[in-house]
């Protein structure tokens, strides 16, 4: 489950996410960075948890800037790279760019996303990049795999966050373009309201308002999106990306319980497996 | 969208045609190794065995060049050398510096690529060699003066009495490294070397010595070969950690070569599975892991 639903220090989190029966844990660099007793503390903590690390989130704006920005932007990458390396997690999760002076040209942007991948590669660190459904240039899975083909970078490839898609309407048919194997990460969640017309809704909502699967008016599509990529060959992991003000004033245990329920819906039922479910594996058999 | 099919169809096509092989970055072979090791006499003894001799030392630091032919290997005793503050009892291989046409043109298009530059720790009048993060926690510098002028002139002081330019014993010559990579990572590290340096993945038919395992990467100079090893497919990791592992030793003889090597000490490897045969042969390891692997090869190649 992801920290970013919970409330509290890191070492709650972890603590709570762990009693719930999960076992892998997607941080947020934030969790890291703001530890008030610092980063070596907090890896630390990560360490003793036992909680192995999907991944860590979020490089933003980066793609399709120059000059002094686009220097700026790859010192921060090179940072939450550094600190991929120093927790072990295998991949960082990238927004696309919702920055007012980023290129929209497609070319542009595969190259800056290749020399990500590249910054990333030495360390064995694969790129997880997600269409923001408010991206500037990049807002779907149609556009984000194509860029990515344009890069072209074994360690490359796109990260599928249920929200963006169906707020945009965001045909999961395009996501048969991909394979496999060019999907990193799969992060879900569910709203309860039916449409998100505007750009405004959608800010508003993704990152204050998200619920987990199950939970809100968009289950079978969430279902619908999971039996898809697991037939596409999809064997990474899966990730509750549900960002919800409520959730950061209630007691973290009862949040960790609510993803817990989420985690057996998707399953029993959208995956038709048995328990014992492994909670926070990959949701497979 | 590219699939890693793709990726690997493309490479195995570039080295099939190799007359469009492009160097983008003028690699033009290997100028030197450079080990890491607490202990610097005692990989000297083995480098000496080899046929390398001793013929400079650096002007501040507990470092030796060893030379023979045209190899160079840098074996540097000083603490900044060591990946990490624990001393590794088994010499590492450390960094490795490529010839290129231009060291400035070739490390800034590096870095705009998404290379990592390697801060240096250079005294005052010594060299500024650029370099960028290898496998693991290697270096690779690149080296642009090796014609007219040396580098070792400005950092390096010559042992009084050693022969500045030993001979080569049976015609032993870089043949390439080779570099152990994890789970799943044979793409990365193509991709990689082909990025920074043109290098070409050659098809799976085209071996060379007695471990044929992985995937043989060839320098756009003809040259140099990265061997990429990785963990058998649902074995254990044996290998540890990724890093460059050995080094390839060329030579037109091999069975010449051994036997030559042999009267001086060198002890050569030999089990069920493998064996010393004219195409290769590898060293027994010593002081914990170092060897050598000789492989069949003529020798400089013309450029294709």
């Amino acid at each position: 489950m992801d920290t970013i639903s919970l409330a509290g220090p890191l070492d709650s989190k972890l603590r709570v996410i762990r009693d719930a029966g999960f076992t892998q844990v997607m941080l947020s660099a934030q969790d890291l960075a703001g530890h008030p007793d610092g980063m070596e503390a907090a890896m630390r903590s990560l360490k003793a948890s036992g909680l192995r690390v999907t991944g860590l989130q979020a490089l933003r704006d980066f793609e399709g800037l120059e000059g002094a920005l686009h220097a700026y932007k790859v010192d921060v990458a090179k940072s939450l790279l550094d600190m991929c390396r120093a927790i072990g997690s295998p991949v960082l999760v990238v927004n696309s760019s919702a920055h007012a002076q980023a290129s929209t040209d497609r070319d542009v942007i595969g190259r800056d996303l290749r020399k990500l991948a590249m910054l990333a590669l030495p360390f064995g660190i694969k790129i997880a990049y997600v269409a923001l459904s408010w991206g500037r240039a990049i807002r779907d899975f149609e556009a984000a795999l194509d860029v990515v083909g344009r890069a072209e970078m074994p360690n490359l490839g796109i990260g599928v966050d249920s929200f963006h898609s169906f707020a945009t309407k965001s045909a999961l048919d395009d996501l048969d373009l991909a394979f496999g194997e060019s999907i990193l990460l799969v992060q879900l969640s569910d709203f309860m309201v039916a449409e998100l017309p505007s750009l405004k809704d959608r800010i508003a909502t993704a990152n204050h308002l998200r619920v987990f699967p199950g939970e809100g008016l968009h289950s079978e599509l969430v279902a619908e999106l999971v039996q898809r990529v697991t037939s596409m060959g999809y064997r990474g992991d899966y990730s509750f990306q549900v960002f919800n003000d409520d959730y950061h004033q209630i007691d973290p245990a009862t949040v960790a319980a609510r993803a817990r329920r989420s985690a057996v819906w998707l399953g029993e039922e959208v995956l038709l497996r048995t328990v014992p479910l492994r909670l926070g594996r990959p949701l497979r058999a | 969208m590219m699939s890693r099919m793709t990726i690997l169809g493309s490479d195995v096509r570039e080295g099939l045609d190799a007359s469009i092989e492009a160097n983008p970055a003028g690699f033009d072979g290997i100028e030197f190794i450079e080990y890491s090791t607490p202990q610097p006499q005692a990989l000297g003894q083995v480098l000496e065995l080899l046929g390398f001799r001793p013929i400079a030392r650096h002007r501040s630091r507990e470092v030796l060049l060893y030379r023979q032919g045209g190899m160079n290997i840098v074996v540097n005793g000083h603490r900044y050398a060591r990946p990490i503050d624990e001393p590794l009892e088994t010499p590492q291989i450390a960094a490795v510096a490529f010839r290129v046409k231009d060291a400035a043109v070739a490390y800034h298009r590096a870095i705009d690529l998404g290379a990592w530059p390697v801060a240096s720790h250079v005294e005052l009048m010594e060299l500024k060699i650029p370099a960028i993060h290898g496998v693991g926690t290697t270096r690779i510098y690149l080296v642009d003066r090796y014609k007219e002028f040396s580098i070792y002139s400005v950092d390096f002081v010559p042992i009084p009495g050693a022969d500045p330019a030993p001979p080569a014993i049976a015609g032993l010559h870089w043949f390439g490294l080779v570099q152990y990579v994890a789970q799943g990572r044979l793409d990365d590290w193509t991709v990689f070397y082909r990025e920074l340096f043109g290098f070409t993945a050659l098809p799976d038919d085209e071996r060379f010595g007695i471990l044929p395992k992985g995937r043989i990467l060839r320098s756009p100079c003809a040259n140099v070969h990265l061997q990429l090893v990785g963990p058998e497919p649902g074995g254990a990791e044996l290998y540890g950690a990724e890093r460059l592992q050995r080094i390839g030793l060329g030579t037109p003889d091999v069975l010449a070569a051994v036997k030559t090597l042999q009267a001086r000490g060198v002890e050569f490897h030999v089990s069920e599975t493998l064996h010393i045969e004219e195409k290769g042969a590898l060293t027994r390891p010593w002081l914990g892991g170092v060897m050598f692997e000789l492989v069949r090869d003529p020798g400089a190649r013309e450029k294709k």
